[in-house]
């Protein structure tokens, strides 16, 4: 194991040897950003497939519409401004002077076209489909209609990266249409590229480097990003990633595994930035399975026997946020006054009431491996077996592989189940939908609600803001629902794992970096040495 | 010596007058070795009267007491004298509890293999032929998967069939079984070869001549002959079982997270070795080695002992 590492490690060094010898040649060299992630994007038609790296891929080439900022706001890219007309249309006006890497400006056309693409990718075409007509008014102004009035236009318009449409229009040599699709294949979007983002592609190699260079005629010459030439080369082994940045040879990685921050940490010059991430574990408590948890007072009980910060603190070492909610800050159901609340006495007290003071016995099931980012969850569920003991609970406690685990899950095998969720949206509603609902094989509603815990009310505040367009109003709306989950207890809300990022410390990666874990390195300033 | 003062038992005189406590009497690392091994067995016996806390009994853990580390660092709370481990168990219960259920599946593949291995091996020594062949051709077999690939599968095809929670139950049993199934051909080889060497001695031949069944001179007359290799190679065996545990419990594949031996003691410890909670890898870590290393030189002493070229030369 340590074998194979080191030699990983000599070959990566090894092909970064040209690079380090080439740049301290030339006395004012161009700044040189070497980035590391832990998979390569497995095409250049940012359309092919929908996964963070090729989102990561899209913030290079290419800017969207809107982006989300640090504090989760929306912060305008290729459209200036927008406005509301009315329930089901939003008009964007978008930004004059935009040019493509290829030299064609940029106009209403291109979003239109791009649109419609997006409407055709096997990918992408679900999370479009509530958008029904799009439409450009003139050179610079375009209209999103949807069907039903629908909130969530901006988280959406946060994925359409404006293509070429020029460039992608036509046929190619081979005789196929420019604008075609092909997922794994060799369409002429996957091999060539025309954006408006800060960087072009200049060479690339697949599974092993992409070389990009500054568009010299970017758009954005507010931006402070001094970075001339980007290097990323996809290291997917998580010890050698962090040992490439230990031993010089890339200034920037992501992810981060949990197990080398506290090393990183204590790195000399690296700069390690962990922000609170919005992905949310949480303890599902079956009542199905178990009719003690039909009462709340049960319920009740467990959650102030779970000590949140403890776990988030002690066992994670501070790499989580401890969570009494599902919504992270920032979203828009969070409600700021929902704090942990682990109180043993109460817990004890609530158990007796019920007429459980004895206690009971109760299965749990988690995960045992651990992914990149993602926590001891066997030891967090063990954490958690310790501390329901304290109000007599005896806990059978099994722990599977991944795999095997989600299986288990779907035929909620255990009375408490482990399950951590992610917003695609960016927003509370996604949560609910998935996790609260009442589960319905037809639709799919509360696909992962493996409390089976079934609250019309909390169905109907969501479904209501899911049609609410005013912010505030639709805030409010999620916020309702998520006290009435904090007061019904159906589960028990854990932490959020936190993100983390580390760099050398001439790359300024802070300002940079987003909770949606998208770092806009157009952005990113790196020191000279 | 004198029947006046008392009346010594033959047992005892015997033993008083072997050759074995003479060796041990003379053999410093060999009395150091039973001392350790002695008080080790004592304290493992002892473990729910001296142990501190019961690690297995959830009530008495608390996450806020994890990571304390030992007494002789900063820090150190006076209730933990080994330190705690992530999960705040008190270090020196669980170490005790662990060495308790690693020394117990150590003994229990022993038991497993020398039984099975000494049954195969006296049968395909004393009747050879093809049963002889076949026995052997499958001991082959057997030793040409490594031990701990041969567990890896049955534990995982046990795990699979029916459920972690059953592996969880029966964890020690299991992992005695695996063992002591992948290892029984050391037996069967070594006492194959004794009983070869054995029956063409005279005794046995007198013993057929008297017209006892083949089953009689196996087992009383030619196994008690072969019982000296068997009780050194289950010294080495006790050790190498012991750290096969470990090495699985390592692999995740051992005794569950509830229920820690010395190897998922040392598993669970080792993610938290960056973080500066070394001591609760190498805390237990030091106990396995000393456990492997005071067994397998007991082992080598008795070897030296008991082989009769070396103190009849």
């Amino acid at each position: 194991m340590r074998l194979t590492t080191f030699m990983l490690g000599l070959l990566v060094g090894g092909l970064l040897m040209p690079l380090l010898t080439e740049t301290s040649l030339a006395d004012d060299r161009p700044i040189t950003l070497r980035v590391a992630y832990d998979t390569d994007p497995v095409s250049l038609d940012i359309q092919e497939q929908l996964s963070i790296g090729m989102l990561q891929l899209s913030h290079l080439a290419f800017d969207p519409l809107v982006r989300w900022s640090r504090e989760l706001d929306f912060e305008p890219r290729l459209a200036t401004r927008w406005e509301r007309l009315d329930d089901t249309t939003v008009r964007f006006h978008l930004r004059h002077g935009v040019t493509f890497h290829s030299g064609n400006a940029f106009t209403a056309r291109d979003v239109v076209w791009t649109l419609h693409r997006l409407q055709r990718s096997p990918d992408f075409r679900a999370i479009f489909a509530p958008i029904t007509r799009v439409e450009a008014v003139d050179a610079f102004t375009v209209d999103l209609h949807t069907r039903q009035p629908y909130p969530l236009l901006l988280n959406l318009a946060t994925y359409i990266f404006p293509m070429d449409s020029r460039f992608y229009s036509g046929t190619s040599a081979r005789g196929r249409d420019k604008s075609e699709i092909v997922k794994n294949g060799n369409s002429f979007a996957s091999s060539h590229l025309s954006g408006t983002g800060p960087f072009e592609v200049v060479k690339r190699q697949p599974g092993a480097r992409i070389e990009f260079e500054r568009f010299p005629d970017y758009w954005d010459t507010d931006s402070p990003g001094n970075v001339d030439r980007l290097v990323m080369t996809p290291i997917a082994e998580n010890a050698t990633r962090v040992a490439a940045l230990l031993a010089g040879d890339v200034d920037f990685i992501s992810p981060v595994p949990f197990n080398a921050v506290q090393r990183l940490r204590h790195a000399e010059g690296i700069e390690l930035v962990t922000m609170p991430g919005t992905r949310i574990t949480m303890l599902q408590l079956n009542e199905q399975r178990v009719a003690a948890f039909r009462d709340r007072r049960v319920r009740l009980a467990f959650t102030y026997a779970v000590n949140q910060t403890a776990i988030a603190e002690r066992l994670l070492k501070g790499f989580a946020t401890p969570a009494a909610q599902m919504s992270p800050q920032g979203y828009a159901g969070h409600v700021p006054t929902l704090t942990p609340r682990h109180d043993l006495a109460r817990a004890r007290a609530l158990m007796r009431e019920a007429g459980y003071g004895d206690g009971f016995t109760v299965t749990l099931m988690a995960p045992n491996n651990r992914y990149v980012n993602d926590a001891q969850t066997a030891q967090v569920a063990l954490a958690i077996a310790a501390m329901l003991a304290k109000i007599n609970v005896t806990v059978e406690f099994e722990t599977l592989p991944k795999n095997q685990y989600w299986a288990e899950y779907d035929n909620r095998a255990a009375d408490m189940m482990m399950m951590g969720w992610y917003s695609d949206t960016g927003d509370s509603a996604n949560f609910f939908e998935y996790l609260t609902f009442c589960p319905d094989a037809d639709t799919g509603a509360g696909r992962y609600n493996a409390s089976e815990y079934c609250n019309p009310r909390i169905d109907a505040l969501v479904e209501r803001a899911n049609l609410t367009t005013q912010p505030a109003a639709r805030a409010r709306l999620l916020q309702q629902a998520e006290q009435e989950i904090h007061d019904q207890a159906p589960f028990i809300p854990l932490y959020w794992q936190n993100l983390a990022w580390a760099a050398t410390d001439r790359v300024d990666i802070a300002p940079v970096l987003n909770v949606m874990n998208m770092p806009y390195l157009g952005d990113v300033v790196v020191h000279p040495r | 010596m004198s029947f006046e003062n008392g009346t010594p038992s033959t047992a005892w005189r015997r033993f008083r007058d072997s050759y074995f406590l003479y060796r041990l009497q003379r053999d410093r690392r060999a009395q150091v070795c039973l001392l350790l091994f002695g008080l080790l067995m004592v304290g493992l016996l002892l473990t729910p009267w001296i142990a501190p806390s019961n690690p297995y009994d959830l009530a008495q853990i608390s996450l806020l007491d994890s990571e304390l580390p030992p007494f002789w660092v900063a820090g150190s709370e006076p209730g933990h004298l080994l330190g705690t481990d992530a999960q705040g168990r008190d270090l020196l219960s669980t170490m005790l509890y662990g060495a308790r259920v690693s020394l117990a599946i150590g003994f229990g593949a022993v038991l497993v293999q020398s039984l099975l291995g000494t049954a195969l091996g006296l049968l395909a020594g004393y009747r050879g032929g093809v049963v002889d062949a076949l026995l052997m051709r499958v001991a082959d077999i057997q030793l040409s998967f490594s031990t701990l690939m041969m567990a890896i599968i049955v534990g995982a095809v046990v795990k699979a069939a029916f459920g972690g929670a059953f592996y969880g139950e029966y964890g020690i049993a299991i992992l005695i079984t695996i063992i002591g199934l992948s290892e029984w051909p050391q037996y069967a080889r070594t006492v194959r070869a004794s009983v070869l060497a054995e029956k063409r001695k005279d005794y046995v031949d007198a013993a057929r001549v008297l017209g006892f069944s083949g089953h009689r001179i196996m087992w009383r007359h030619i196994l008690p002959n072969t019982l000296s290799p068997i009780l050194v190679l289950s010294t080495v065996q006790i050790a190498n079982a012991i750290m096969a545990e470990a090495a699985l419990s390592f692999l995740g594949l051992g005794m569950p997270e509830t229920e820690p031996s010395l190897g998922s003691l040392i598993k669970s410890g080792f993610d938290y070795l960056q973080s500066g909670s070394w001591w609760i890898t190498l805390l237990p870590g030091l106990l396995l080695v000393m456990l492997v290393l005071v067994v397998n030189l007991l082992g080598d002493w008795l070897r030296d002992t008991m082989n009769p070229r070396l103190y009849k030369g």
